[in-house]
Order: C-alpha cells, then sequence, then structure tokens
C-alpha cells in the first residue's frame, strides 16, 4: 500500500479522534475507522512504525 | 434429460466408496462438509465488484475478481482482468487474467508476485489443524499460460509463521490443465477462532532470490515462504496467465467444483466489499453552511461487514470526482456544491455509518435548511 499522507479525523459533536483520511500516493483518499481488524487501519500502523508521521489538526 | 456425474470420492466415509458402485447415493452413504465445502470464495470468478480490469498494475491490491488479492513487488507493470476465455465443457464462464504489460527479466532479490485469497480462522476450526487429527486440504484449479513450467502453490498460517509449498506444472502452452494437490494436515499450531486472517492461499507467479533458496518446503514449517523451482512469469510481455474454477477442501482428493447461486456467492462476497451507486440522503432540519457542519442519517449496508470497512466516497458518477466528498443539493435544486467529508463519524460499524462533517462552508442553505446528500460510487472495504 503506497501511503502518501494519513491525517486524524475528529468527531465534531464532542472533538474525539475516530478515523484517519488515508491518500495513496496515486491521491486516492480512503476514510478508515479505528478498528484493529481493518487492514487499511493495520497498514496505517505499519507505516507509523516504519517512520510516518500521522497530521494532527484537531478541531478548537 | 442427460444425467450428471459428480464425484463424491473424498466425502463418502459411512458406508465406504462400495456404497456407490452401483450408482445410487444416498444421505446415508455421504457424510462430511458437502454444502460449502469449498473453503474459496467466488472460485468460479463470477463477482466482480470492483470492475472487471485492472490497468497499471505494480502493487498490492484488490482489483477484479471480489477476494481474489493479486500482491507483486519490482516484479513488473499487470493488467487484470476478467476474461470470459474458460475451459471448455466445464460450466465456468469466467476466469481471471493477468498479462504482463512491462517485463521484468532480471528479478531483485526480493521480487515477488502471488495471487491470493484469504480465509478467517472462525470458519476453519474444521480442519482441526494444530491437533493429531488435522486434516489434509486438497487444492484443484483450472489453469492456462503460455509460459510452460514449475509454479509454486503455499498454504501460509497467518497465526503461527507455518506454511507449506507444493509445486505444480503448466505442461502445455495457452492450453487450460485441471490441477490438483494435496496439502497434508498440519499438527502444529491451531488457528485463532476469530474473524482475522488466519489461513491463507498463495499461487505464486514470480519469485526472486529470497524465495528460492535451498529445497522447496513441502511439508509445513516455520522458515519463509518458499517457492523454489517457481518460472518468472515477468519475463515477457508476452506472458499471460489465466485462473478459474479454484477449489480448496478438506481431504486427500478433489470434488467437483462447487457451483453456487450468483445471489449466494455475492452475499458472501459483501461480508468483505460492497459497492453502492448514487446514495441519496434526505437531510431535514441540517445544520448545514456553518461552522458546526452537517450530520447525515445512517446508512445501512446491505449485508453484515467482517469487521468495520474503510470507506471511499465519490462527489462526481463515474468515480470522476474527488473522493472522499459529497454532494449537497438544496431540496429546490436552487443551488448545489460539494464539501469535504473531513469530521468522520458519529456511526461507524460493520452495519452502518452516519457522518460528520463539522467544518464545512457550503454556504448553500443556512441552520435549519433541508438538503439532499449524494454519495457516488461508495466503496466499503473489509477485506482480510
Amino acid at each position: 500500500m503506497n501511503i502518501n499522507t494519513v491525517e486524524k479525523l475528529y468527531n465534531g459533536i464532542n472533538n474525539q479522534h475516530n478515523g484517519y483520511e488515508l491518500i495513496l500516493q496515486d491521491d486516492t483518499k480512503f476514510s478508515v475507522p479505528l478498528n484493529s481488524e481493518n487492514r487499511h487501519y493495520q497498514a496505517i500502523q505499519e507505516w507509523v512504525a516504519d517512520g510516518g508521521t500521522v497530521i494532527d489538526n484537531p478541531p478548537e | 434429460m442427460g444425467s450428471i456425474t459428480r464425484s463424491f470420492a473424498n466425502l463418502i466415509t459411512a458406508n465406504g466408496p462400495s456404497a456407490v458402485a452401483d450408482g445410487s447415493v444416498t444421505t446415508a452413504d455421504i457424510s462430511g462438509n458437502i454444502n460449502f465445502r469449498n473453503i474459496i470464495i467466488n472460485g468460479d470468478m463470477s463477482i466482480a465488484q470492483r470492475g472487471t480490469s485492472a490497468t497499471g498494475l505494480t502493487g498490492g491490491a484488490y482489483n477484479t475478481a471480489d477476494r481474489f488479492y493479486l500482491n507483486m513487488g519490482t516484479a513488473g507493470t499487470w493488467t487484470n482482468t476478467i476474461s470470459t476465455d474458460v475451459p471448455t465443457g466445464q460450466g465456468f464462464a469466467k476466469s481471471f487474467k493477468l498479462d504482463c504489460t512491462t517485463a521484468n527479466a532480471s528479478l531483485s532479490a526480493g521480487s515477488y508476485m502471488t495471487v491470493q485469497q484469504r480465509f478467517e480462522g472462525q470458519n476453519l476450526q474444521y480442519i482441526k489443524k494444530g491437533t493429531s487429527s488435522a486434516e489434509s486440504l486438497t487444492l484443484s484449479f483450472w489453469v492456462k499460460s503460455n509460459k510452460t513450467g514449475t509454479y509454486i502453490a503455499l498454504l501460509k498460517d497467518n497465526d503461527n509463521g507455518r506454511d507449506i509449498s507444493k509445486s505444480y506444472t503448466i505442461s502445455s502452452a495457452d492450453t487450460w490443465e485441471k490441477k490438483t494437490i494435496t496439502f497434508p494436515g498440519d499438527t502444529s499450531g491451531a488457528l485463532d477462532n476469530d474473524d482475522g486472517a488466519s489461513l491463507m492461499v498463495y499461487f505464486w507467479l514470480v519469485a526472486g532470490s529470497t524465495y528460492q533458496s535451498g529445497s522447496l518446503q513441502t511439508s509445513w514449517n516455520s522458515t519463509d515462504d518458499s517457492a523454489v523451482g517457481q518460472v518468472n512469469l515477468a519475463d515477457s510481455t508476452d506472458n499471460e496467465w489465466y485462473i478459474t474454477g479454484v477449489q480448496l477442501e478438506a481431504g486427500t482428493s478433489a470434488s467437483d467444483f462447487e457451483f453456487l447461486p450468483h445471489d449466494v456467492n455475492l452475499k458472501r462476497c459483501e461480508r468483505y466489499f460492497q459497492y453502492y451507486h448514487e446514495i441519496r440522503m434526505y437531510v431535514s432540519l441540517a445544520r448545514i453552511g456553518d461552522t458546526s457542519g452537517i450530520w447525515t442519517p445512517s446508512f445501512y449496508y446491505r449485508n453484515k461487514f467482517r469487521t468495520t470497512p474503510t470507506k471511499v466516497y465519490y462527489d462526481t458518477d463515474g468515480y470522476s470526482g474527488n473522493s472522499n466528498r459529497m454532494r449537497v443539493m438544496r431540496l429546490d435544486s436552487s443551488n448545489t456544491t460539494t464539501t469535504n467529508i473531513n469530521g468522520g463519524f458519529y456511526e461507524d460499524t460493520n452495519t452502518d455509518f452516519a457522518i460528520n462533517s463539522y467544518n464545512t462552508s457550503t454556504g448553500i442553505a443556512g441552520y435549519g435548511d433541508s438538503a439532499i446528500l449524494t454519495f457516488y460510487d461508495l466503496e466499503a472495504d473489509a477485506e482480510l
């Protein structure tokens, strides 16, 4: 999986982190749930372990 | 009406093979897991929700036939299609085709290319892996290629890091051949009883030297994936490879391919992937156009997913718009725009989802207005 960027998503109701926006190198965007059984979530964890940095812009 | 002959050779145990010497079979003669005996899902390649053609492939992805994952690295460039080229007289209508468009005749050590299917452990407890009663598994399939020679099929126990490889030979170029491979039961390493990826089957097509050292590991072992002897299918843009009728079943012999009704096959695939076109949601008294954003109603999937799926949305028909956006239209059609789905979810499970897009600035409606929200081409993916 050729990951370009990963950004945290936040629920606007309670401002809780509730997912990721995953963007691949072909610019396709995925909404990834916080679920350890989801293969894209697993790929994000591997990408972070390999040095990837998740963008975090929490709502104010 | 013509006669129908089916092979139950590895299923008849109650009264032994002699019970069918006269050609009659009763339920008393048959034991074993007859219905849904094929561990492979969509082995006849009849379901392709993602589409029937994908080009320029260089990495791992699910592309065409549901449940079949194409994994590769430094193995050339490929086109994957669903073909109507099938073995004659076997009842198949579709096959999975790979066509090399950019060759790699000088593989890197780590070059690899496999076609895979991955299975949940909870569906395989009956093979009793990791016990003294572990079942053998028999893999059968129809295959065709211009590239003759040795190919490798592999079973991988993803829970315990164990695998086993067997070779088969494509003998005649451009000719459909049926192959049958039996893997012995593994008395070590029980499969997890859950919905994770426990067992995998690999069809090797390209294997660099990393996978070709020593001798082929033809018994269950804990070494790295072994593909010793595998030909390089990527060595020419003339190369093609077709497969259909893939079946993996308990026992030491292959029964006839288990054809399932289309609706049953689709429903089994939809545990892992679902495609929707033009989902429209009516939102009454929505908060649209202010910084508090949009809350959509809950959307319920046709079938329950294995786990919470990843979602990709498009705001324009035909995948031509921007991904992860939705279209917002006032009820009087006086204004239409798109907005990012950047607020995540306030409901997100394996049965339904609802979106909160909190910092939209659509500007087409105010607090208390109503609108129609549209997602075009929604893909939801809970594959293993």
